[in-house]
């Protein structure tokens, strides 16, 4: 299913670029992309399940654009890949754009791979469901898959519209035997288990209304089809974890008010998985002091609260309090330090991540993510020993 | 035609009171002139570089491109749309601005790497843009209804006889105290001095390179800044300036940021 619809989708693309260079011949097109090397450090020697104490891999990304059809068209290919020296998993190629859009008035049709954010909080992404997480690339889940997808926009005077329509699901790629940080058990990818019978083929729909009222960007959205998130079942003939992707309803809103240097934040959601209701919340605010101390250095304070009425949920009590400095220099100097802080006090993380420019095209980022204090009933306690140090030097081309 | 009519109301008024006018009406009305003379362009697209230069003489460049639609609201500031194109690490970003006069703009960046479209605060119109020299702020320098005028006498400047104008910052968080500038006869700002918030000389803006658009807008296609306390300095130039060229007005709203980012 996932392989015709791709040769379709290519074969629809070629046949675009084919007819519209009729007028011109040499297609005119955009294309960038970067090459990272990355070397990953853990503090605190081997790992539980005696991995390596470093990690290197090389992360690449490479975009091309171009519009066809006298420009009332256009077709976006993005893809990322990584090889990963230790976790095969974490070595994979994947289309997060591949997609053609044609432009109407007040409309846009958009059919491929695509990556849609929806949301506003920094830390805690209650509402955004779109696309599956990877969370080999990180246990946070902010790295994600393309969604193959069909999609309509609409700009209203009342507002905008869009609708999604997701004919092929993605499962989420976990950490391998050997990747670092991992869950401690081991997950069987090829156990899988949907409640719904047509299960990756299951015809997922969502929609999503959003508006700008002054200094508030507004947005509704709804959802229907397999969970992104699978609950993590043991299997006791493998005593490996089956994936379960249960059907999931959800509505949520999402609010920022933009009141000079303050964000006001709030995500929301009422969800429902097999008969069962969840709410689960996220808010905060961030607040920028700019041009410190008479210089062009800005400095931002963001703190975000998360909650889940699931007692079953790990994360349903949770804080983010960070601070972002931007030198505005020639280099782009930036530095964002925090904590994640479960408010039960069950567990705490900290983190430092530090970028700057080093050459027209190649950036320094380094990142450090310490454990505090994790008890043995948290869920994060798995990764517990995964303090580590980061760098990555990417060149741009 | 409203504007026309508005010019036209102006001048009357004017000519009746011309003779009693003070050094404030005077530099208001002299900064009126130069604005109006800009007005009209509809819409605009270019592609700008920046050469940032450093007190050693080091330099790096800074290419974007940019699309500008005229707001008729004599209340209200104009749209504009930039895609960043170098430095490469910020290629395929792309901000959208809804300026105001004397409020905070609304503006949205849109991030490719997150497929995110971001609501931000422009409480820092006077900050760096892009490291360079050159603030947001600095680029509706010629709207009067963002200052209050004092008209300071004549000065010669590069051989013309010029106006020099002082003018004060009435948004709350400009950057600036007080500016010091020279007009020129076609009324075209040709260099101005900026005060920090200290009340300190910041920096000076020569305005060169000056073409005739529509055959009747004077642009300067060539800002050259130098700060005077770091004494770095900036070149900015507009390359493929046009004006009134029929872009698309809903072009310039928070859902065109993903259909239009490349």
């Amino acid at each position: 299913m996932h392989k015709s619809y791709t040769t379709l989708l290519y074969i629809l693309i070629s046949l675009s670029v084919l007819t519209s260079s009729n007028h011109s011949f040499a297609l005119e097109y955009k294309s960038y992309g970067y090459i990272q090397p990355e070397l990953s450090y853990f503090l605190d020697g081997k790992g539980r399940h005696n991995q390596s104490k470093d990690k290197p891999s090389i992360f690449g990304q490479g975009t091309f654009i171009t519009y066809v059809q006298d420009d009332a068209a256009k077709i976006t290919v993005n893809v990322i890949g990584r090889y990963d020296d230790k976790d095969n998993n974490r070595t994979y190629f994947d289309l997060q754009k591949f997609k053609y859009e044609y432009f109407l008035d007040d409309a846009t049709l958009s059919i491929g791979n695509d990556i849609i954010f929806w949301g506003v909080n920094e830390s805690f992404h209650v509402v955004d469901i779109i696309n599956q997480s990877n969370i080999a690339e990180n246990i946070a889940g902010t790295k994600k898959l393309g969604q193959p997808m069909l999609t309509l926009s609409l700009y209203k005077e009342i507002g905008d519209i869009n609708l999604y329509i997701m004919p092929y699901f993605r499962e989420r790629i976990f950490p391998g035997s050997e990747g670092r940080p991992r869950y401690t058990a081991e997950i069987n990818e090829d156990s899988v288990i949907y409640e719904s019978s047509n299960e990756e083929k299951r015809i997922d729909l969502a929609i999503r209304f959003s508006k700008v009222v002054d200094d508030f960007d507004i947005g509704i959205s709804h959802f229907r089809g397999n969970a992104r998130d699978p609950e993590l079942n043991v299997n006791q003939a493998t005593l490996k974890l089956d994936p379960y992707y249960p059907i999931l309803s959800q509505t949520g809103i999402d609010i920022q008010a933009t009141k000079e240097s303050w964000l006001y934040k709030l995500e929301a959601l009422a969800g429902k998985i097999e008969s069962e209701n969840h709410v689960r919340a996220a808010g905060g605010f961030e607040y920028t002091f700019y041009g410190i101390n008479d210089t062009s250095q800005d400095l931002g304070i963001v703190a975000e609260y998360l909650f889940d009425d699931r007692n079953s949920n790990p994360f349903n009590n949770e804080t983010a309090l960070a601070v972002r400095w931007t030198k505005n220099d020639i280099n782009s100097t930036a530095l964002l330090a925090g904590a994640y802080l479960d408010l039960r006090g069950d567990s705490n993380r900290f983190f430092c991540e530090y970028e700057k420019r080093l050459k027209d095209d190649v950036k320094l980022f380094m990142d450090a993510s310490i454990n505090g204090h994790i008890n043995s009933n948290d869920f994060t306690y798995a990764f517990k020993d995964d303090s580590s140090l980061t760098i990555k030097v990417a060149k741009y081309f | 035609m409203k504007k026309r009519i508005y010019i036209f109301i102006f001048l009357i008024l004017n000519t009746t009171s011309i003779l009693a006018e003070t050094t404030e009406e005077k530099g208001l009305r002299i900064a009126m002139q130069s604005y109006e003379n800009s007005r009209g362009y509809v819409d605009s697209q270019s592609d700008q570089l920046m050469i940032l230069i450093d007190p050693k003489g080091n330099e790096v460049i800074r290419e974007i491109s940019g699309k500008t639609l005229e707001n008729d609201d004599p209340n209200d500031g104009d749209k504009s749309i930039i895609f960043f194109n170098k430095p490469k690490d910020v290629e395929g970003t792309v901000m959208l601005s809804h300026t105001h006069v004397n409020d905070d703009d609304d503006q949205w960046l849109y991030l490719p790497a997150l497929g995110r479209v971001k609501r931000i605060s422009s409480s820092n119109k006077s900050g760096a843009f892009m490291g360079s020299e050159i603030s947001f702020e600095d680029f509706s320098g010629l709207d009067y209804r963002k200052y209050d005028w004092k008209y300071l006498g004549e000065e010669e400047y590069e051989g013309e006889i010029c106006f020099k104008l002082e003018s004060y910052p009435k948004y709350k968080n400009s950057g600036y105290t007080k500016r010091v500038g020279l007009t020129d006869s076609h009324f075209r700002a040709r260099k101005i001095d900026y005060y920090d918030r200290k009340g300190e000389l910041l920096k000076t803006i020569h305005f060169e390179d000056y073409h005739l658009y529509l055959d009747r807008i004077w642009n300067a296609d060539t800002f050259k800044v130098v700060n005077h306390q770091n004494n770095n300095s900036t070149i900015y130039k507009w390359i493929n300036r046009e004006l009134n060229v029929g872009l698309n007005k809903k072009d310039f709203e928070k859902s065109s940021l993903l259909k239009l980012s490349d």
